[in-house]
């Protein structure tokens, strides 16, 4: 039992995506852009040559927040959607009708349809396959060249993950859209 | 904080996975060419892993240079994921996106699976399926197709030299050395390190004594030119900087032409004309020298000539209003960098890698490299450090003489001609234009792709055309591979055990690559492959030099044929008696015990005191060294600076470095210069089939200037044609601001030949089909960015 979530040092990534591909050969992953579990965000640079911002051409490590109020929860009408013992949102395949209501809830873009299942899929912070096994950090976190993540039980007051969220100013994406995201950006 | 977080914004399988600022017809284009891939269907080609236990076999990563460490979980013989190895200082526990998709290389449908005998005219890849034994048997005596080994050498008179032979970097590639060059004895060797980083390594050590390592952990101020550390990862160095670049600690300047991933973390970057570097350095020189801003005490210890390089500087009035005009930098920048580098507790001009830019490289690194002297910040914490390596013992080769054996000859326009590894445009050219003192008419390959990799494309095919036997040994069917008439097919990394090898610097480690699965279909690892190939062709070739060759025929009269044969090395196999895991274990044994091999076997790693020095800090973190054992400062009173480097006047070379107004950035009007680079996706052209990694990048773009396309009405996806003095190619464009208005920008390794290679195969545009074959006069490097090109909307 824990309330597990994650810290972005995001300013280390480099958009390098070995956490897509990490992501993708442990979970299973189909391939295809729009089957993405977890995401890099990047924008073309603003400015005109040779003189370009800087700042705009940041990367934006992303995947599903793991809300504690989670949209996708609240409006499936089959409770497919739920939370797991640890807090984290999990789809149930044998109950998805495959209605995409909850793609259309989630304000991060985090779910996909997964056509082999006929369910519509998302993270799991590798509950099903690296926790199961008794391992500590999800194939994303493990794999990253920059350590740009951190995993862990925010119940936990001694874990590295509440410690960072305690000594470290973070944010959290779309806060004001009250979905209590439990991913949490460091800057 | 306003943050875009919509997956379909950034989508990935496309270089332009930033197209957000673009126009709605941009992203049709992006999604029109996603519909191109979802049409083929769904591909389902990853595994999920299991909740059982596994096997973790340790591994080295093979899918680039950087061997990075990991463990390879395999469930009942099968691969399901690569894990980063905690252990090895160098990797820092971690696996980069090819690192992961390295199971996607071992399981590439278009592998090569079984030995092949070409039945079809070289380039049409028609191909006959043939045991192992028949494939040595068709390299030692040939078949209606193609002329073996054994008719060659006879012809040749046992001129070994009329053998060619490359190989691609690797842990393999020592032991092909053996074979070709030791044992059959050709000094005529090609390897990447002409098309690759050649002058770095010979203007560093030459004149610092290293390349050495920047200890990017502790530095405080980094100027970054040419290198693209976010997308051409470089182990430890990507992982040490960008952690503490943005304001935490390494003030990081960037040049490059073109704004990447790297330039996205600086706190500047600065678009510097191509081939024009050396101009800012010797700016920043300037500042300086005369400004009395470097470590007086330092340089008059260890410098060679410095007065007088201090005089070259200023009396040539290399000043930064002097090098704006050259290189697009302000001279207000410059002075603003030379000063804060100056000042900075810590900094560093990082040595960078890569291929040569252009003709001036090997002065620019010995500029870089003395600029870095004069800060003092060498041999030390935070600096460019020499560090340590442990030794392992060496292998003893018997290595044959032969009396016919002729010497190598691509020397051509070179002032210090590379012995063991030459030039591969000088030796090609030399052949092709039949200027090779003797026939030079085989190629033993493995592992290379020069179709792709060295400039001028035609060329290259010609030079393989002109061959009597083409033999590679390969893991895929490259476009080189199909100008093969033999091959023989290679166990993928993660299908071997490689010899143990050993990593220096800071923090020093033994390394080993086990074997996570046996080699699927018929493969074989490639020093079974050396051994059995050795077999093969000792005897018969033995006649071959009993026949010719008059020192063995005297040796052979006074100590019997056996004797000669076996003692002097005349039979090939012997390097391979034993299999590499004993070997390494023989090895690891003799020079750190029994205990060490236990380590080492287990973990993949080893170092004295392992044990008690690795330790885990946090989930992310581990200690490999303590820090009073790092090994930061190990030259001392050793080290040489050499700024006057007389000798080299003597081969016609520039003793300090200088500028030429020949160098001066021009392209004609109308025109544009080409520039290459790399992507963190890809490793040149050795991953374009690799089904995940396409899947991120999945073709390569033509980066025009944004204002320029517009006026010639190019927009993103347009199909362009781009056309320099020696081939043209086409590819999809990408109008950016990340460009200046007369460059254009493409990844390197696209546009496959091969049809072996379905998802290679026609895949954007190779570049090596439009770069000039120059070469730069110290080595005879091949120069990447001194290629003008036309280009027009089709």
């Amino acid at each position: 039992m824990a309330r597990y979530g994650m810290a972005l040092d995001y300013k280390n990534c480099i958009n390098c995506k070995a956490c897509e591909v990490a992501c993708k050969e442990e979970n299973g992953v189909l391939l295809g852009a729009d089957k993405h579990r977890i995401w890099v965000g990047a924008n073309e640079v603003k400015g005109e040559w040779p003189l370009l911002d800087i700042a705009s051409a940041a990367f934006l490590p992303s995947q599903c927040q793991h809300c504690e109020e989670a949209p996708c929860q609240e409006v499936c009408p089959t409770h497919a959607t739920y939370y797991d013992e640890n807090h984290v949102v999990r789809v149930d395949s044998d109950k998805c009708i495959l209605c995409s209501y909850c793609m259309n809830a989630c304000p991060y873009d985090a779910r996909y349809v997964d056509d082999r299942t006929v369910t519509v899929d998302k993270c799991t912070f590798c509950s099903d396959t690296r926790l199961a096994r008794g391992e500590t950090t999800t194939a994303c976190q493990n794999t990253c060249p920059t350590k740009v993540r951190t995993f862990g039980d925010l119940d936990d007051y001694n874990s590295e993950i509440s410690e960072l969220l305690r000594t470290r100013e973070h944010f959290s994406l779309k806060a004001h859209l009250g979905t209590k995201p439990k991913l949490f950006y460091l800057t | 904080m306003q943050v875009e977080v919509s997956r379909r914004k950034f989508l990935q399988g496309s270089v332009a996975l930033s197209v957000i600022a673009g126009t709605s017809a941009s992203v049709t284009n992006l999604l029109a060419g996603h519909d191109e891939h979802e049409a083929e269907g769904d591909i389902s080609v990853t595994t999920k892993t299991s909740i059982e236990k596994a096997e973790n076999i340790p591994f080295l990563c093979g899918i680039c240079v950087n061997k990075c460490a990991g463990f390879a979980r395999v469930e009942n013989g099968v691969v399901t994921k690569l894990n980063p190895n905690p252990y090895f200082p160098k990797s820092r526990n971690m696996l980069c996106a090819r690192g992961n998709a390295g199971i996607q290389t071992m399981y590439d449908p278009d592998r090569l699976k079984y030995p092949l005998i070409r039945v079809g005219e070289r380039g049409d890849g028609k191909y006959k399926r043939v045991s192992w034994d028949e494939a040595y048997d068709a390299i030692l005596n040939g078949t209606d197709k193609f002329k073996g080994l054994k008719q060659i050498l006879d012809e040749e008179k046992d001129n070994r030299a009329t053998i060619g032979y490359c190989n691609g970097e690797g842990l393999s590639k020592e032991g092909f050395e053996v074979l070709v060059g030791e044992k059959l004895g050709t000094p005529n060797y090609v390897d990447e390190i002409s098309i690759c980083l050649e002058t770095t390594l010979g203007g560093y050590v030459n004149t610092i004594g290293t390349y050495g390592e920047a200890d990017l952990n502790n530095a405080d101020y980094l100027i970054i030119a040419g290198a693209n550390r976010a997308e051409a990862i470089i182990t430890p160095d990507t992982m040490d900087m960008f952690k503490r670049t943005k304001g935490r600690g390494l003030k990081t300047i960037v040049l490059d032409p073109r704004f990447t991933s790297t330039a996205a973390k600086a706190d500047k970057w600065l678009a510097v004309n191509p081939g024009t570097d050396l101009a800012f350095v010797l700016a920043l020189t300037y500042v300086a020298l005369s400004e009395n801003l470097y470590d007086k005490a330092f340089v008059e210890k260890y410098g060679v000539g410095f007065e007088d390089y201090k005089n070259h500087i200023l009396s040539h009035k290399y000043t930064p209003e002097w090098a704006e005009k050259i290189t697009n930098i302000s001279a207000k920048d410059t002075y603003k960098i030379a000063r804060e580098f100056m000042a900075a507790r810590s900094p560093i001009y990082y040595q960078g890698r890569r291929s040569v830019f252009s003709k001036n490289d090997f002065q620019l690194r010995r500029a870089m490299a003395l600029f870095q002297s004069l800060s003092g910040n060498l041999d030390k914490k935070g600096g460019i450090v020499y560090g340590e390596k442990l030794a392992l013992p060496k292998e003893d080769i018997n290595m044959p003489m032969y009396a016919q054996v002729k010497s190598r000859f691509d020397k051509e326009g070179i002032a210090i001609p590379a012995q063991k590894t030459g030039s591969w445009i000088v030796f090609r050219n030399m052949v092709l234009e039949g200027k090779a003192p003797y026939p030079v008419r085989v190629m033993m390959m493995r592992k290379h792709n020069p179709m792709s990799g060295v400039p001028n494309t035609k060329k290259t095919e010609e030079f393989l055309k002109k061959m009597d036997l083409n033999v590679m040994i390969d893991i895929l069917p490259s476009d080189t591979t199909m100008f093969a008439d033999v091959i023989l097919p290679e166990a993928s990394y993660l299908e071997r055990t490689s010899p143990v090898a050993s990593y220096g610097f800071l923090e020093p480690a033994i390394v080993m690559r086990k074997q996570a699965a046996k080699p699927l279909f018929e493969t074989k690892e490639p020093e079974v492959i050396y051994k059995e190939l050795a077999e093969k062709l000792s005897k018969p070739l033995w006649e071959i030099t009993k026949k010719y060759d008059e020192d063995v025929q005297d040796e052979i009269k006074s100590r019997g044929e056996e004797k000669v044969y076996e003692e002097d090395g005349f039979n090939l196999a012997d390097p391979w008696e034993k299999p590499v895991y004993e070997q390494n274990k023989e090895r690891i044994v003799e020079a750190f015990g029994e205990e060490a091999w236990k380590i080492l076997d287990e973990k993949g790693v080893y170092y004295p005191n392992m044990e008690n020095y690795h330790k885990q800090i946090d989930a992310n973190e581990f200690q490999y060294y303590p820090e009073d054992k790092k090994k930061y400062t190990t030259r001392k009173d050793k080290l040489k600076l050499v700024f006057n480097f007389k000798n080299l006047a003597k081969k016609g070379i520039d003793p300090m470095p200088m500028w030429k107004d020949e160098w001066n950035f021009k392209v004609p009007e109308g025109k544009f210069r080409l520039v290459t680079g790399r992507h963190a996706q890809f490793t040149q052209s050795g991953t374009t089939n690799n089904i995940m990694l396409r899947d991120l990048i999945s073709t390569n773009y033509l980066w025009i200037n944004r204002r320029v396309a517009e006026q010639k009405k190019i927009a993103f996806g347009d199909l362009v044609e781009v056309k320099s003095n020696i081939g043209k190619v086409q590819i999809k464009a990408y109008p950016t601001e990340k460009i200046a208005p007369n460059q254009i920008f493409m990844l390197h390794g696209f546009g496959g030949s091969s049809e072996g290679m379905e998802f290679a195969y026609g895949n954007g545009a190779n570049d090596a089909l439009l770069i000039e074959d120059k070469i730069e006069p110290v080595y005879g490097a091949a120069v990447m960015h001194e290629t003008d090109v036309e280009i027009r909307k089709v």
